[in-house]
């Protein structure tokens, strides 16, 4: 039931990022969207916020965390789209083309929902009156990760082993490079993707045929050895 | 018996809270309010339930008047015990809220609030502090919040809690059953008071059962974890639990 009330709550919210951004002030609007007989006359307070959905900046953090999972549900139903009336699960491209898709209306306030994300208060230490916030990577590399962790598994790959983690994390890091491109460029972003895309099946091709070689060379020198008799 | 216990020790409460605590339940009520930001989005009506001597409220005014600017926050005191209110409005008397229409001092049962005073759908924020275990039934005190209170309004209790750490669990029960029945012989000549106090405590649920009961009033609250539905202030000796009427 608590769950349930908090993401009725951010769903509402969510519309109300294009003009508040991932703010507390955008979540006290969204009892204003209720459907009547619920809708309130007047936004949360300050202490109902903090009540559901967290102190200070973690208010913030839930409901950035929750456009992150709509995000990803997103892309899931847009695959199921795709495969439905195509007939085959969409390619790496168009998956992660649609997850940038999502991120278009709130584009504005990606950067400020990034910087909070990375200045948690957790990682935030006092010096005796200053307040010393250093930078927290992990939240906005989870973020990638689980794209790309998505995008492989909706785009049917079929890695294994060390592959499926080269794969991914491949993945994450052009994600990462295009999501921060769409944020400066957002009218080239599906050029760029491409790019880095093409780019990077180039530089598997690459260490595949280095890893081939390699392979070839260590086999013949186990040879030779052998006829030598030192093996 | 409850009422006995704090007409005995009204004139002496807040001393014995000093020296029982070492003053540490005046950073805990100050965190509590701090936590509320009263007046942050403008002026906003409170009731301050089990609030005699009137710590809540001047804090809660004192924090939307300087750090807000909030001149119009209202408090509403209530108590079940006459002294303890006279002992409020004497220190309402120092200050520049006596005789303004910002504070009220009733006397009233939080079980049973008058519908004529209390009516339904009046306040913003409800809060009661180390108040809650004194009462017979808190469902009915939760009941009372949750119709006192506005939609959006939100409920606050700040109150003695379950401690985890096993360590500081021990350190915590050795003191209060020997270190504070002694404090209340000798500061206000009244051991049985505080022996009562120190065993009310250990007989109030702990932090998920609690958040449990005020969900069942019809509040919403956050997920069942340290920082959501409630905030565990030193180890959980003290805990604030919050809940909104939605």
């Amino acid at each position: 039931m608590a769950a349930s009330t908090s993401t009725r709550l951010l769903r509402l919210t969510l519309p109300l990022v294009k003009t508040h951004g991932f703010t507390r002030d955008a979540l006290a609007l969204s009892v204003l969207h209720l459907p009547s007989p619920e809708s309130h006359s007047a936004p949360l307070s300050d202490a109902a916020i903090t009540a559901l959905f967290g102190q200070e900046i973690k208010a913030e953090h839930s409901l950035i965390n929750f456009f992150f999972d709509e995000g990803i549900e997103h892309m899931k139903s847009r695959a199921q789209a795709f495969s439905d009336s195509n007939g085959r699960p969409p390619s790496i491209k168009e998956v992660l083309e649609e997850r940038l898709k999502f991120n278009e209306p709130v584009l504005e306030h990606l950067p400020n929902a990034f910087a909070s994300l990375a200045s948690s208060l957790s990682s935030a230490a006092k010096l005796g009156p200053f307040q010393v916030f250093s930078v927290d990577p992990l939240p906005g590399l989870r973020h990638a990760l689980r794209i790309a962790d998505e995008a492989c598994y909706l785009s049917a790959d079929t890695s294994t082993e060390l592959s499926w983690y080269a794969r991914r994390a491949s993945l994450c890091a052009i994600y990462t490079a295009v999501e921060l491109h769409q944020i400066t460029s957002p009218h080239t972003t599906s050029q760029f993707l491409e790019s880095l895309l093409t780019s990077s099946s180039h530089l598997k091709k690459s260490f595949d045929e280095v890893g081939l070689f390699s392979s070839y060379l260590f086999k013949s020198f186990r040879a030779v050895a052998k006829s030598a008799g030192t093996l | 018996m409850v009422r006995e216990v704090f007409d005995s020790v009204a004139a002496k409460y807040d001393i014995m809270n000093d020296a029982s605590s070492m003053g540490v339940h005046r950073l805990w009520k100050d965190e509590f309010v701090s936590s509320l930001q009263p007046g942050r989005r403008g002026p906003q009506k409170c009731i301050d339930v089990a609030g005699g001597t009137g710590d809540i409220a001047l804090r809660i005014l004192d924090l939307a008047r300087e750090k807000y600017a909030c001149r119009d926050t209202t408090v509403d005191v209530v108590d079940i015990n006459t002294q303890m209110l006279s002992e409020g409005f004497k220190r309402f008397k120092k200050t520049m809220y006596h005789n303004t229409p910002q504070v009220s001092f009733t006397e009233g049962n939080a079980q049973e609030l008058s519908k004529e005073q209390f009516p339904d759908n009046t306040y913003d924020l409800y809060t009661i502090a180390f108040g809650i275990r004194n009462c017979t039934s808190i469902p009915a005190v939760l009941q009372e919040a949750y119709r006192v209170l506005k939609p959006g309004g939100t409920f606050a209790c700040l109150e003695f809690s379950r401690v985890d750490n096993p360590l500081l669990s021990t350190l915590y029960d050795q003191y209060s059953f020997t270190v504070i029945p002694l404090l209340g012989t000798i500061l206000a000549g009244d051991r049985n008071s505080y022996q009562y106090l120190v065993e009310s405590i250990r007989k109030f649920p702990p932090q998920a059962e609690f958040a449990r009961m005020i969900r069942n009033a019809g509040f919403k609250t956050g997920k069942d974890v340290d920082g959501a539905a409630w905030t565990n202030m030193w180890g959980g000796i003290a805990c604030v639990h919050t809940g909104v009427k939605v």
